[in-house]
């Protein structure tokens, strides 16, 4: 098949029944800076959800950004690398530089509604081919000749999010 | 340290040990594979897919939001600021407010304030997403100072910076903003709008968060020069 260049998504969902700790750390101090954030466009006390702020106060689809400042350092932890997902012999595989933190859900009166998803976007990878289920990719970074490949299948959360 | 932080660093130090624990089990068994904890959205028989068997790590630890910084410039160029902020106690003849948290926000030389671009939420790199914002906690004597570059600014607004004060706790005390003197000697006047220069600038007087602050309380005192970089003092008062 023709080789093309694609990026992949990952769209980590993180809520209250998480278990791991980095998971953790990005859950509580993403509720923590909601509950900070949200009362700039909440200066009346009139909500208690984030729903409630979205659909009624101008403005406040910003808060998926402000809340974002909170977890900046924990996405630097990773180094790069986009966590859970591995290739076919079990090794992370994918490294980003691009993310984007939604809110889907929260409720300052209760942590256990905060619901929230870190999209990671891969850096751009070569498709030579799809083997089976598996699909056939190596860095664009990869020098021509001899090159170094992942076989990998799109599982639940993973996506192709671009190709050309 | 103060009482909230405290009991908070013990919240975490609960929930970090067990995992270290768990951590350190792992490392010493590298030969059981598939004791990775499935990721959230993971491999499931219905999509059967090899779970990640690497040596986990590095091991997350608990940061404070990227907000906590006093510089706040993030690459981004203009003419030096430094802005020195005292939080007072209206509630308390207006005497410093200590461990208040105070968090500034302003738009850069152009008038772009740091968020997702457009309306469509596209991805951001992680690297310098929040350019411009920063959060820092005040001292005994109520003070907070940041690192930044003069405000450039944009259609219907005069310059002005971002305020918004919480007590300890995290409660809003105070959403204002810093307006900037002007006139002949200002440094409004110095750094002259940047490269747009000052063609259809709105003035503290028509700006319509200011227009109606004649006693000038808004109104920072600013000092400094192009070269030697501005420095901003203001007094804001809160209820606490």
């Amino acid at each position: 098949m023709e080789k093309r260049i694609i990026t992949l998504c990952y769209r980590k969902i993180i809520d209250i029944n998480c278990t791991k700790a980095w998971d953790k750390l990005v859950f509580e101090d993403s509720y923590q800076e909601f509950k900070l954030q949200a009362q700039f466009y909440n200066q009346d006390k009139k909500y208690n959800t984030f729903s409630e702020l979205i659909y009624n106060v101008k403005g406040s689809e910003k808060l998926h950004f402000l809340v974002s400042g909170a977890i900046i350092d924990y996405l630097r932890q990773l180094n790069d690398v986009i966590p859970e997902i591995a290739n076919n012999i079990g090794k992370p595989f994918l490294t980003f530089k691009q993310f984007k933190f939604e809110i889907i859900n929260s409720d300052l009166r209760n942590i256990d509604k905060h619901v929230i998803a870190i999209n990671f976007y891969s850096e751009p990878l070569i498709w030579h081919d799809t083997i089976a289920s598996y699909l056939l990719t190596s860095p664009l970074t990869a020098t021509e000749g001899d090159m170094l490949t992942d076989m990998f299948a799109i599982q639940p959360f993973l996506t192709i999010h671009s190709i050309k | 340290m103060e009482r909230k932080n405290f009991l908070r660093s013990l919240v975490i130090g609960a929930i970090s040990t067990p995992v270290i624990l768990e951590a350190c089990k792992k490392s010493s068994t590298t030969s059981s594979i598939g004791t990775t904890t499935t990721p959230t959205g993971g491999s499931s028989t219905a999509s059967c897919s090899v779970a990640p068997t690497e040596t986990e790590g590095p091991f997350p630890t608990h940061t404070p939001s990227s907000y906590v910084r006093s510089d706040i410039t993030d690459g981004k160029t203009g003419y030096k600021l430094t802005a020195k902020i005292v939080i007072g106690n209206s509630n308390n003849n207006c005497n410093p407010l200590a461990n208040a948290i105070v968090d500034i926000w302003h738009c850069d030389a152009e008038g772009n304030y740091s968020e997702y671009g457009g309306s469509g939420m596209q991805a951001t790199n992680y690297q310098s997403v929040h350019f411009l914002r920063g959060r820092q906690t005040t001292d005994t004597n109520g003070l907070v100072t940041f690192t930044s570059i003069f405000p450039g600014w944009y259609s219907g607004r005069a310059t002005h910076i971002h305020v918004h004060v919480y007590n300890a706790a995290g409660t809003s005390l105070k959403v204002t903003q810093i307006a900037f003197p002007e006139g002949t000697s200002s440094a409004v006047a110095a750094v002259n709008g940047y490269s747009k220069g000052m063609s259809g600038y709105t003035y503290n007087k028509s700006d319509n968060v200011f227009s109606d602050d004649s006693s000038g309380i808004e109104i920072a005192t600013v000092t400094g020069s192009t070269t030697a970089g501005f420095v901003l003092n203001m007094q804001i008062s809160v209820p606490a």
